[in-house]
């Protein structure tokens, strides 16, 4: 499917430029007369002509959309063509927000046409109605174009991602840990300012280089700023164009700016695996707490029983002496009696 | 890791760099050397400051001396050297020639640039003093460092409270164990108080 191209629009828009010149009735043949007269033919054909052209872009833009869904969906380590993946992406972004220029102006044409023509006549609306319906065809084309790259983008993203995961279990190191989590520092700095001379009190250079092609990896597409032609990954790259060529001091204060932030994220893992110990100590803690509590009970009440026994031992005693004591008396008396 | 000299310098494009304000740390060197040293590092100075273009940073390497030089050009067109030696790290040294260019601009008015006779920039001692030990002075530096500190605390912490852990473990058998032999004692001794009710 991906290498078929649409061209019904081109057909339909070379049909109806040959309608307009065959006559259908003489209706027709004598709207076509006015309208040679009136030197609309030309505004007419002018008309189809930029919406073929407009079709054409769009024709060419979706193979090469193609390609670049080819290009994406590869999910070989080493073998990636990020260069020429960003040139497509940046060629195809381009010539959306082309199409998009050209269609506005299409549709701006047409409302001219609007205004200018007597619309009361009927060929006059249909004529108008016809110049709606093909800048409608065009734009939900481009919508699905566009969509189709958003789509195309997202593969991209996905398979960089996997693939970054892939190379991370060969060659970790501590710093992808700490790459793993967005650059705070960096995050804001889309199309910022240009990277800067040590001038300024600011001590945080923005680095445009390196960061900018890392940030071009996760793409954001905004259909709104495609449009614009200006995204964000438009300005990462004009912002690589105005690198200074001084950019070594920069850079390590960068780098050792980054391996500053790396060290905090590592702390604060460390603070928090501190925490998880801490509170999984305290519940062993409370069952200690609570086994001695146990164990003072126990004792207590063992301890009460124990003088219970005592104290009726104590107090039996006597009265058993002398039972015992009368009893061993008969005892005696029995025996020196017999 | 030594500073021996930090230099300002006016460094107009047309060539004639003069110095404005110069610091030195010769105590490195023997009393009798001190002076050809310090003609030496002027000459230098001098020399790598006006070969470094406007706006442009530069590390020289001689011998076994660093000559970075930062020519800061704008308005008052000035620039700094720092010569030190090979150990000390290049980019506390750009830094530093950054803060010392900014704080000289701030004090010193242009106009005296033509006298460097009278100017007057005691800080400029200061700062080769403090910035002896980069890790100290430069703020990066330090905040790395104290990190550092802080992460070999937070292992050593870690350890202690997994030796913890492994305490409480062991209070916790214990604890258990003697709640179980204490139980025993009660029901004995709550046994023997209902058994041998004539005795």
């Amino acid at each position: 499917m991906a290498s078929i191209q649409d061209r019904t629009h081109e057909f339909k828009t070379c049909v109806d430029s040959i309608r307009s010149r065959s006559a259908l009735g003489n209706r027709g043949v004598e709207a076509k007369q006015r309208l040679l007269q009136n030197g609309r033919a030309t505004t007419k054909s002018e008309f189809s002509r930029m919406a073929s052209s407009i079709g054409k872009d769009i024709s060419s833009t979706t193979l090469k959309l193609n390609k670049l869904g080819q290009l994406a969906k590869r999910k070989t380590l080493f073998d990636d063509r990020p260069v020429e993946i960003s040139e497509l992406t940046f060629i195809v972004k381009q010539d959306i927000a082309s199409i998009n220029k050209q269609i506005a102006q299409l549709q701006a044409h047409g409302k001219q046409q609007e205004a200018k023509s007597a619309s009361t006549s009927i060929e006059g609306k249909l004529l108008e109605e016809h110049n709606k319906n093909i800048i409608m065809m065009l734009q939900s084309k481009l919508a699905e174009t566009s969509m189709t790259f958003k789509d195309v983008l997202e593969v991209r993203t996905q398979n960089m991602k996997e693939s970054k995961s892939r190379t991370e279990q060969f060659m970790y190191t501590a710093t992808t840990a700490a790459n793993q989590q967005p650059s705070m520092l960096y995050g804001n700095q889309r199309g910022g300012a240009d990277p800067m001379s040590d001038g300024s009190p600011m001590k945080f250079d923005p680095k445009g280089k390196s960061r900018a092609v890392q940030d071009g990896d996760m793409l954001a597409l905004d259909l709104d700023s495609a449009e614009e032609g200006g995204s964000a990954n438009g300005g990462a790259f004009m912002q690589m164009q105005l690198v200074e060529q001084q950019d070594t001091y920069i850079q390590q204060r960068s780098t050792a700016i980054e391996s500053i932030e790396s060290t905090i994220a590592e702390l604060g893992q460390i603070f928090t695996q501190l925490a998880h110990m801490v509170a999984e100590q305290g519940e062993r803690v409370q069952r200690i707490d609570a086994d001695t509590q146990d164990i003072a009970d126990n004792v207590r009440m063992g301890h009460n029983e124990l003088l219970k026994y005592w104290g009726r031992i104590s107090n039996d005693r006597w009265l058993m002496l002398k039972i015992f004591g009368v009893l061993i008396v008969f005892f005696l008396l029995f025996i020196l009696v017999s | 890791m030594k500073i021996f000299s930090i230099a300002i310098l006016h460094a107009p494009p047309s060539g004639a760099t003069t110095v404005l304000s110069t610091a030195s740390d010769l105590t490195s060197f023997s009393f009798f050397q001190r002076g050809s040293v310090q003609e030496f590092m002027t000459f230098f100075a001098r020399t790598v400051a006006e070969r470094t273009q406007e706006g442009q940073r530069q590390s020289v390497q001689e011998r076994e001396y660093t000559f970075h030089s930062y020519n800061r050009g704008g308005a008052e067109q000035i620039a700094a050297v720092i010569i030190c030696d090979q150990e000390y790290p290049v980019r506390p040294a750009f830094s530093l020639l950054s803060k010392i260019l900014d704080d000289f601009t701030s004090k010193v008015p242009q106009s005296s640039y033509s006298n460097p006779g009278s100017i007057s920039f005691p800080d400029i001692e200061n700062y080769i003093q403090k910035y002896q030990d980069p890790t100290q002075a430069d703020s990066i530096m330090r905040v790395q460092q104290e990190l550092d500190e802080t992460k070999i605390v937070l292992h050593k912490t870690i350890e202690s409270v997994l030796q913890r852990g492994e305490k409480l473990d062991n209070l916790v058998d214990r604890s258990n164990a003697l709640s179980a032999q204490s139980k025993m004692f009660y029901k004995t001794a709550k046994k023997q108080n209902s058994c041998c009710v004539l005795m």
